[in-house]
């Protein structure tokens, strides 16, 4: 019976036998251009107006199920901001799962209400997708971290 | 009698089906340029998860680094070794980068004696799976891309000083894991007939294909040691196919075989040697059926209740000592508690000569089908739930450089309802058991002929123990954290 073991392999030196290693330079060159590309072509944008948004999620502890989020926007002199319009997208911390989109609507000057879905539990990121009334846009991520497995109705 | 004599195998209608036969398929793998043609689109694919992950998205379900990886990959990948074979090695982009380097840097050292075995990379899968736990990989495509980086940068390094496949053989954890589900994989690179291998004196499937004046190799024989007319099964074949290149006399194909027969038999195995023997390869089994279940246990309710209460009992608040707990007694007690005892239990019942230690090395190839019903279950679930959301991801990866000609995300793209991936879960875990079960009675019936039930009770136990377990975790809400001691 043969029992070949690595040390018994004689040496391979190969002959060069396809371009495959000039092909592997050039996906390597490509890859260091295409990091070049997009970190030196990025777009400048325009630095946000400066917003403060204070949030509250019910009921607490956050559990699987139905929840609100409610959110205080406030400029920077502390004034409520009124008239915003805010898109609000519930994604899980795992890829693959569904993410949840609603749409906040103004309950008071400067609160915003908007209702959720947790489909399950675990970390969730809440993003708020700001349009100001002057038409300039602006992005905030919540963390909710742990929520809990619902409790079921009696 | 010289190598042109021997007649080129002719298919006849005994042998089993060959994929190399199929049209345009046997043409393509026979092409010596598959490999990197296959490669290419992987390592592209690599880059474009790096600087994805690296520049892109923070948020893991909008980047294509965790996507692909921790969904898409990893799904595709275990249903492929269910469905063919290990082509993903065969694919491996990692390997595509090496044979660049090696245009440069010539390894020049053996791989060392003392890790001639599976002990190393036994310890790199647990340490991918700890980490994976730890710093919530699936969650942070930084880090995503750094392991890819990380894979890339070690493939180097490994083979750059050592000859052969060293890192494939010996270090790549997905290399093992491919490994070990691959036994249960329908087809199998073998030869076609045993006669021609036997009067054939070049034995170019392992020496490779040498200039007759200069003695270089032209074409590579196989890099990881196995003689192909004495190899058995698929236990460190990458699927090269750099034996059939080769081999001058067309005498190597991608044959069918029935799934997990090599697991039922114990033969000396070229490369390997008889599997009743090797506890590294055991160990590297236990670690693929019972890291299984405690990857899934990662993610669903109740490993946080217990790590609160670890945390709780031990006084600590850093995550790391408490997982470590855990993966302690589920990658080691409780496998050594469980085989220790089934193998005990069938020794005395079935008055076995052999010690217990062998007798346990022996069984524990039969969890592995389980084993593996379970990674299809876990990764089938994620695959099937998000198949979908490669689209939004890659639409927003694209728009995101300015030019949406895929148009704008479509989030609600997801996947197949969870109630109807749930089938397909359960009857993954069917499969495994049965296949478990019919493993080690054979294993069982080849060692005790007269008395097989005897020494198959007690695995049967550990195989239902085991699924019941499995059945369990899926049906456990699911809790996707990636803050496991926040309470």
């Amino acid at each position: 019976m043969n029992k070949l073991c690595l040390n018994k392999l004689s040496d391979q030196k190969v002959l060069p036998r396809f371009p495959q290693e000039v092909l592997a330079s050039w996906l390597v060159g490509f890859l260091c251009a295409a990091t070049l590309l997009i970190v030196g072509c990025s777009r400048q944008v325009d630095r946000p107006p400066f917003v403060a948004i204070d949030y509250e999620i019910s009921p607490q502890p956050t559990r699987v199920g139905p929840a609100t989020v409610t959110l205080k926007l406030s400029d920077a002199a502390g004034r409520p901001l009124t008239g915003a319009h805010i898109a609000i997208e519930t994604d899980m911390s795992h890829p693959g799962m569904s993410p949840g989109f609603a749409e906040a609507k103004e309950s008071e000057a400067g609160g915003y209400k908007a209702p959720l879905e947790f489909q399950m539990a675990g970390d969730w990121v809440i993003l708020l997708h700001v349009t100001l009334p002057d038409g300039k846009k602006l992005d905030r991520q919540i963390e909710v971290r742990g929520v809990r497995p619902g409790v079921p109705s009696n | 009698m010289s190598p042109s004599s021997i007649p080129v195998a002719e298919t006849s209608h005994s042998l089993p089906f060959d994929l190399m036969r199929v049209p345009g398929l046997g043409h393509l793998f026979r092409w010596r340029y598959a490999r990197p043609l296959l490669q290419t689109p992987l390592l592209i694919l690599s880059l474009v998860m790096i600087v994805h992950g690296l520049f892109g998205p923070t948020l893991a379900p909008k980047n294509l680094a965790t996507t692909l990886s921790w969904l898409h990959f990893r799904g595709v990948l275990v249903l492929v070794l269910l469905c063919a074979g290990n082509f993903f090695c065969l694919a491996c982009p990692f390997m595509l980068v090496r044979q660049a380097a090696r245009r440069f840097f010539q390894p020049r050292f053996n791989w060392p004696r003392a890790l001639r075995n599976k002990w190393l990379s036994v310890g790199l899968f647990v340490l991918i799976l700890f980490t994976y736990e730890l710093f919530d990989l699936w969650s942070s495509p930084w880090w995503t891309a750094c392991l890819i980086v990380a894979y890339f940068l070690s493939v180097l390094a490994v083979d750059g000083f050592f000859k052969h496949a060293s890192f494939c053989k010996f270090v790549c954890p997905i290399g093992q894991f491919n490994f070990v589900a691959s036994t249960l994989s329908p087809f199998e690179v073998k030869v076609r007939e045993q006669d021609v291998c036997t009067r054939c004196h070049t034995k170019d499937c392992i020496r490779g294909r040498r200039e007759p004046v200069s003695d270089l190799v032209t074409i590579r024989g196989c890099e990881l040691a196995l003689f192909l007319p004495s190899k058995v099964g698929n236990m460190d074949c990458t699927f090269c196919l750099d034996c059939v290149h080769a081999c001058p006399h067309d005498n190597i194909g991608i044959l069918s075989r029935l799934p997990a027969i090599e697991l039922m038999v114990d033969p000396i195995r070229s490369g390997i040697g008889y599997f009743s023997r090797r506890k590294d390869l055991a160990a590297l089994a236990i670690v693929f059926t019972f890291g299984a279940l405690l990857n899934a246990f990662g993610m669903v309710s109740p490993v946080y209740a217990v790590e609160t209460w670890l945390g709780r009992v031990l006084h600590v608040n850093h995550e790391a000592p408490v997982l470590g707990l855990i993966f302690t007694f589920f990658l080691i007690v409780e496998p050594i508690l469980l085989l220790g005892l089934a193998a005990w239990l069938s020794r005395v019942w079935a008055r076995s000569p052999r010690a217990l230690l062998p007798l346990a090395v022996r069984y524990t190839y039969g969890l592995v089908p389980l084993g593996f019903g379970m990674w299809l279950a876990h990764y089938c679930f994620h695959f099937l739930t998000g198949l979908y959301t490669l689209i939004p991801v890659t639409q927003n990866a694209i728009a995101s450089l300015g030019r949406p000609f895929l148009g704008e995300p479509r989030w609600s793209l997801t996947g197949l309802p969870a109630n109807v991936v749930q089938v397909v879960e359960i009857g993954f875990l069917v499969l495994g058991f049965a296949g478990s079960l019919l493993v080690t009675y054979s294993l069982a019936e080849d060692d005790f002929p007269d008395r097989p039930l005897r020494a198959f009770l007690p695995w049967a136990a550990v195989c239902l123990i085991l699924w019941c377990a499995s059945l369990w975790l899926m049906f456990q809400p699911m809790e996707m954290r990636a803050t496991l001691m926040s309470g």
